[in-house]
């Protein structure tokens, strides 16, 4: 939550939106906050009120801390029902994406770390193999889980966490969705060199 | 006829029994699958949370091996892959610049010459062909089916062409009624089950999940059907979970159509499921099958 009572600035605001609208390929200022956007999405119950048109109008608006850190930024789930529905085509998804990678580009820590190190497990795995070995994705997972609760010292959390975890686990073998076997791909030269050209692209 | 075939990890893993399916009911329609050489991840959703170059080259590898083979369709059951590797494709289309740059590190590269499909978009297709035609079915009994599509099958992030209604598909209830299983109409058919997470985001995921659960429930459905692999793995490994914490008795079935279609195209019980269990709500299949089990 915002410590300071935001200021509006009209430049800020202008940049702000130009780099979002720049990034997620979204034309936000069309928005006529209709709000079918926020009568669809299922996670809007769940955001303390922020729905996807209010997150448009913050970024508009040039609140950069709220759009960054609020819950609907990190709790969306790209489902894209908001742009299905938007008469404006506006795909409230992408932006919140966006701000995720804003965020996280500025260092800032989400309030759910186990989003960032999910995501970052799955998609250095895919980078490593060429292809998903869901053990040893969800290994690299909980890894970085713990590695984070550790730089917080918080012990406890990390035997509940990891009691919760087994029981997931053994669930997914039981049902016999666990696998052993190991695949990966002759490909994974290919996807390192594109992976060089990736870098410092802050969109495409 | 050959397709080629993308099946994507999730169908080398957790839905194993997916990949086993799609080729059983494949081989029967007379259409042979021709799977990807070497083919690679993706990236899924991940990808594109943190990379959003690699978010298209990774799925460009696929199409560019896809291309080699000069079929004219790929077809990929998986909903992400599927979801991924269209808009992959479409925003290559659109931006012939990054195609090139793309291409240029692809030993096969692609030139968008291939037609990606989902399942469905097949399946629709062939039940109005003379192969179908000619497959003697077995009459399945006792199923009331809500077809769930979940997300990726008409929604994506990119303007892409959808092949079904967005907010109330029909492919899947037209496949059932062509092999005589009742569906029926109902509200969340494409609402979101919460996807991967279910992992980092637990008890969101399984709220969405409850509801889902209670209005196919409400409509009076005794089973769920799906395509999308990360659906069925939610909707039936996390059953208990939701279900418990929503106070709902009752427990159905999740099953992916290729299962249905299977039984109906006269594939053995333990053929079509290897080593599965009966379903939790207590249809007998014998009763089920009719004289196929
Ligand atoms: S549906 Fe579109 S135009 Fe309407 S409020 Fe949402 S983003 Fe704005
Ligand atoms: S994509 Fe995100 S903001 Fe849009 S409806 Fe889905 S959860 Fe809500």
């Amino acid at each position: 939550m915002s410590t300071e009572e935001f200021q509006y600035s009209h430049l800020s605001a202008q940049v702000f939106t130009s780099e979002i609208m720049a990034r997620s390929g979204q034309d936000i200022t069309s928005c006529y906050q209709c709000k079918r956007c926020a009568a669809g999405c299922p996670v809007a119950e769940q955001t303390d009120m922020v729905t996807p048109n209010r997150l448009i109008r913050m970024v508009i608006l040039g609140d950069i801390e709220q759009a960054l850190t609020n819950q609907l930024t990190w709790k969306c789930l790209f489902c894209h029902t908001c742009g299905t529905r938007c008469p404006n085509n506006i795909k409230t998804g992408r932006v919140a994406d966006t701000l995720k990678k804003m965020a996280l580009d500025a260092g800032l820590d989400p309030q759910n770390p186990e989003y960032k190190n999910f995501h970052k497990a799955f998609f250095n795995h895919s980078l490593r193999w060429g292809k998903i070995n869901e053990i040893g994705m969800m290994g690299e997972y909980e890894l970085r889980n713990i590695w984070d609760t550790m730089k917080k010292r918080k012990v406890r959390k990390i035997i509940s966490h990891m009691k919760a975890r087994s029981q997931f686990a053994w669930e997914m073998f039981r049902q016999k969705r666990l696998h052993l076997s190991f695949h990966s791909s002759k490909g994974r030269d290919e996807i390192s060199r594109l992976y060089k050209k990736s870098a410092g692209r802050k969109w495409i | 006829m050959d397709l080629a075939y993308y099946p994507g990890c999730s169908l080398y893993q957790s839905a194993k029994l997916y990949n086993h399916q799609t080729n059983l009911v494949f081989e029967r329609l007379g259409l042979h699958l021709q799977e990807l050489d070497d083919w690679s991840c993706c990236g899924a959703t991940s990808a594109g949370k943190i990379n959003d170059f690699m978010a298209i080259a990774l799925p460009a590898r696929n199409l560019g091996i896809a291309e080699a083979t000069n079929l004219p369709e790929l077809v990929i059951p998986c909903a992400a892959c599927y979801s991924r590797t269209k808009v992959a494709q479409k925003q290559l289309q659109d931006n012939p610049l990054l195609q090139n740059e793309i291409n240029l590190e692809l030993s096969r590269q692609t030139f968008g010459n291939i037609k990606v499909s989902s399942i469905l978009e097949v399946l629709w297709r062939e039940i109005n062909g003379e192969r179908f035609e000619s497959i003697p079915l077995t009459k399945i009994e006792g199923l009331k089916a809500a077809c769930y599509y979940g997300c990726m099958y008409t929604r994506f992030p990119y303007d892409v062409e959808v092949a079904d209604n967005v907010e109330n598909p029909q492919a899947m209830e037209t496949v059932l009624k062509a092999i005589g299983v009742p569906t029926l109409d109902w509200n969340h058919k494409t609402l979101c089950c919460g996807a991967s997470s279910v992992v980092y985001n637990t008890e969101a995921a399984l709220d969405l999940m409850a509801k889902i659960m209670k209005d196919a429930l409400a409509r009076g459905a005794n089973c769920l059907v799906v395509t999308c692999p990360m659906c069925q793995m939610n909707m039936e490994s996390q059953q208990e979970k939701y279900c418990r914490k929503h106070g709902i008795k009752e427990r159905m079935p999740v099953y992916f159509i290729t299962e249905l279609l299977g039984l109906a195209f006269g594939i053995s019980r333990e053929e079509i499921h290897p080593g599965g269990n009966l379903p939790p709500n207590g249809l007998e299949w014998s009763k089920m099958c009719g004289d196929s089990v």
